[in-house]
């Protein structure tokens, strides 16, 4: 992450601007208000794209020594919430590149499409018209956190900031630095690689 | 992908849409014509249902607490660095 060039990009104000100037001038001892409002956010991200409590751990905690390095490069020419995202992600990615060599599988859309011939499911299934609060389980949270985590990880990490994190396809392209059509690709694969998931656990309880 | 029959060609055109149809995403006129779509073809409305409940799923799935002593330790570390030198 290297020093942002100036802009003319109008600064956006949000409840963590005073904050971050306040650290910026010299109050470093703020900063942990900064870890306390995100701390929690991040760990979740970290543990949807971990898996692994530790290796959660180590992505905040290396996030925000980042944040903190990096901080006085930050422009508020974005939100901070989604700039902290990048930040994580980056260090996400970073982390996983030193941990794997392995090539990331590409998911088609092929590879859903076979059990959907017409008239092959006729009906809307149960498992789709129970309201959610009669549904949701710790073994049903259980099973789509598994399934999230067995997506290849730049397929997890657009569903987890879309629907998990609640960011716009928007904010999702900016922290990943991908186009919003990228997003929408990933994101519509990576649902459609759950559904099947979910499918599969409702069909025979796996 | 290879189809003859214009109607299954027609439900796998709207099946890459359907994301984008929830999210509200697609040109007024695209939606229109998925809708349509959807409200006549069962396959296709059972997939966007299931699709939908997939979403909802993932947006209830909820969140853990930060383990205290984890949080006490990362607080700790932060303390440490980001204290400014002593003159």
């Amino acid at each position: 992450m290297t020093a942002a060039p100036p802009s003319n990009r109008p600064k956006i104000n949000d409840n963590d601007t005073e904050l971050i100037e306040a650290i910026n001038s010299g109050q470093t001892e703020k900063f942990s208000e900064l870890v306390r409002r995100y701390e929690q956010k991040l760990y979740n991200f970290g543990r949807r794209m971990c898996g692994d409590a530790a290796d959660a751990e180590d992505l905040v905690q290396d996030t925000f020594l980042n944040v903190f390095r990096y901080l006085k490069d930050f422009r508020h020419e974005t939100k901070f919430k989604n700039w902290l995202y990048r930040v994580a992600a980056s260090t996400c990615i970073k982390k996983r590149r030193r941990s794997k060599f392995a090539p990331e599988r590409e998911l088609s859309l092929e590879e859903f499409v076979s059990g959907e011939e017409p008239g092959a499911a006729a009906q809307v299934p149960d498992w789709a018209q129970i309201p959610l609060e009669k549904l949701l389980n710790e073994e049903l949270v259980q099973t789509l956190h598994q399934a999230i985590l067995s997506l290849p990880e730049q397929y997890r990490m657009v569903v987890v900031l879309r629907d998990m994190e609640g960011f716009s396809t928007e904010e999702t392209a900016q922290i990943m630095n991908i186009s919003s059509t990228n997003v929408k690709v990933r994101l519509h694969r990576a649902r459609l690689f759950l559904r099947e998931k979910l499918k599969g656990y409702f069909a025979h309880g796996l | 992908m290879a189809c003859d029959n214009p109607e299954h060609r027609h439900c796998l055109e709207l099946f890459e849409k359907l994301s984008e149809y929830i999210d509200q995403e697609l040109e007024s006129e695209t939606h229109r014509h998925v809708e349509a779509h959807v409200a006549e073809c069962l396959a296709c409305s059972a997939c966007l249902q299931t699709l939908k409940q997939t979403i909802a799923l993932c947006r209830q799935a909820g969140e853990r607490s930060v383990p205290a002593a984890f949080s006490r330790k990362l607080h700790a570390v932060l303390q440490s660095t980001t204290k400014p030198p002593l003159p």
